[in-house]
Order: structure tokens, then sequence, then C-alpha cells
């Protein structure tokens, strides 16, 4: 037996986790990583009401979550490497203009 | 529920890890603590495929290509956080998202959907069942996936394109140059050293 609100919770409590994460770190390694957070706390609460409705098309979300997960963490980690190679710095302010 | 109250203070207790750890590295095996204690938490919810999928692409592919942009760049390094400029900004971010956090939670706790009590349809959520939706009514989204997937791997092939002949060739005259100047400047030096050492002899 599961308490569907109590996963929602859980699912909220992560992607809170995500956010301040996001918004206090400066290592743009380590924001990417609570943004994943974020994702998969999306991905819960699509999982969670797909089970409790017993209609899959709510997992066909998540599906489509982790495939959107994939392709941003190779454009967002292609960025930070060559932001890094140009500026040998890791810190988000350097790439705040986006500018070569 | 004991099970699904332990796998969630492991997905807290790593997601809070992941935003609290000091290197890059253990921010990363902390992840691999939150997406695994998850991925068993879609098995609880009957989620069979989306579970293995989980830990094969997330924990898999995604948290390898991670580790490796980590160990690239900051291998070895002291890593601290700069100051922050903007004055307030963490105050400010964190008294938001905190206030976000509780009503978030609040509303999920307050308004249970109401269980269906009837039996789970056939196949629901194994390989059998998500396959004849992708295959079947929701066939865009898998069309959609595959062509985000090819956009983002050309994505990364334009931001970080391969380099040209010339270029290599201009690169290795440049650091052939740099070895000669070195080299050059060692020479005085190791002979400086030689002298102290005689003098001090």
């Amino acid at each position: 037996m599961i308490y569907i609100n109590w996963v929602v919770a859980l699912a909220a409590i992560l992607f809170t986790v995500g956010a301040i994460g996001v918004m206090f770190r400066r290592n743009p390694l380590i924001m990417f990583m609570a943004s994943e957070m974020m994702w998969n706390a999306a991905a819960l609460v699509f999982i969670a009401y797909a089970r409790e409705f017993h209609d899959m098309n709510g997992q066909v979300m998540a599906f489509l979550i982790m495939g959107t997960a994939a392709a941003e963490v190779g454009i967002g980690l292609a960025i930070i490497v060559s932001v890094y190679h140009k500026r040998h710095r890791l810190d988000i302010d350097e790439i705040s203009r986006m500018k070569g | 529920m004991v099970g699904i109250g332990i796998l969630a203070v492991l997905a807290i207790a790593a997601a809070i890890g992941v935003i609290t750890a000091r290197q890059p590295v253990h921010s990363a095996l902390y992840l691999v603590g939150n997406l695994l204690s998850l991925a068993l938490l879609y098995l609880d919810l009957q989620a069979e495929f989306l579970a293995v999928a989980q830990v094969i692409v997330y924990a898999g592919a995604i948290m390898v290509l991670f580790l490796f942009v980590v160990t690239l760049l900051t291998a070895g390094k002291e890593d601290r956080e700069p100051p922050e400029d903007l004055a307030g900004q963490r105050a400010w971010a964190g008294i938001v998202s905190i206030i976000v956090g509780i009503v978030l939670v609040a509303l999920a706790i307050k308004y249970p959907g109401a269980e269906l009590k009837v039996a789970l349809p056939a196949n629901f959520g194994n390989l059998q069942g998500i396959g004849r939706l992708l295959w079947g009514p929701d066939f865009i989204y898998l069309v959609g996936i595959a062509i985000m997937l090819l956009s983002a791997a050309l994505g990364v092939l334009v931001l970080n394109p391969p380099k040209r002949e010339r270029q290599i060739e201009r690169q290795l005259a440049a650091a052939a140059r740099a070895r000669e100047a070195a080299a050059g400047a060692a020479v005085p030096k190791a002979e400086s050293t030689n002298g102290k050492e005689g003098q001090g002899a």
C-alpha cells in the first residue's frame, strides 16, 4: 500500500533541495547535478500519478524526461568544457554573458 | 511503507550531500546514491522499465559523463567557492526556496488523490506495456526523443569542433618553441645552482 501524497511530498523536497543547490553553489558542475535532481523529482511525480491513476502515459512522460535530461547533460557539459578551455576557471559568472 | 520511508530518507540525505559536498567528485557520488534510491522507489511504484532505464541511463551513462568531465576539469585542484558578487542573493534565495518547498510539501500532503481500488491493468509498467504505448499512440514522443538526442550530439560537435590539421601543427610548433625557451632558461639556472653547490662545498 503506497500513499501517493507522501511520494509527491518527497518529490517536492527533492525539487526544493535541487533548487537551493542551483541558487547557492557557484560551481557549474554542481549546479548541473542539482538541476538533474530537479528533473528527477518531476519524473517521480509523473510516475507516482501514473501508479495512482493506472495510466501509463505518465511513465511515457518520465521516459521523455529521461531522454531530455540526457540531451541536456551532453550540451551543458560541452558548454562547461569549452568555457573552461577559454577561461581556466570553474565559476558560473564566467558564463553569465554567453559571449565567446 | 517502511521500505519507502528508508528509501525517502536515503534520497533526501544523498540530495543534501550533493549540494553541500566541497568537491564535485563527492557530489557526483552522492548523486549516484540519490538516483539509485529513486530507481528502487520507481520499482516500488510498479515502473519496472523506468527503474531499469534509470539505472542504465542515469547511473550508467550520465554519471560516467559527469565523472569524466569532473576529473578532466578539477583533478587535483583546490576547489573553493569564490565569494558571491550579488549582495544578499544567497539570503533571499534561501528564504524564497524554503517557502516554496514548504508550500509544495503542504499541498502534496493536503490534497491526496483518491486511489483507484481496481486492480492494475495487465503489463503495467513493464517493457511490454511501455513498448506498446511508445510504438502505438505515443510514437510522437519517441520520435521527439530521437530528434532531440541527435541534435544534442550535433550541438556538442558544433560547440567543440575537432581541430584542423593546421591548428594542430601550429600548436605543436608553439609547444616546441616553449620547450626550447624553457631549456635555454634552464641551462644558466643549472649553472648557477652548480656554482652555489660549489660554494657550499
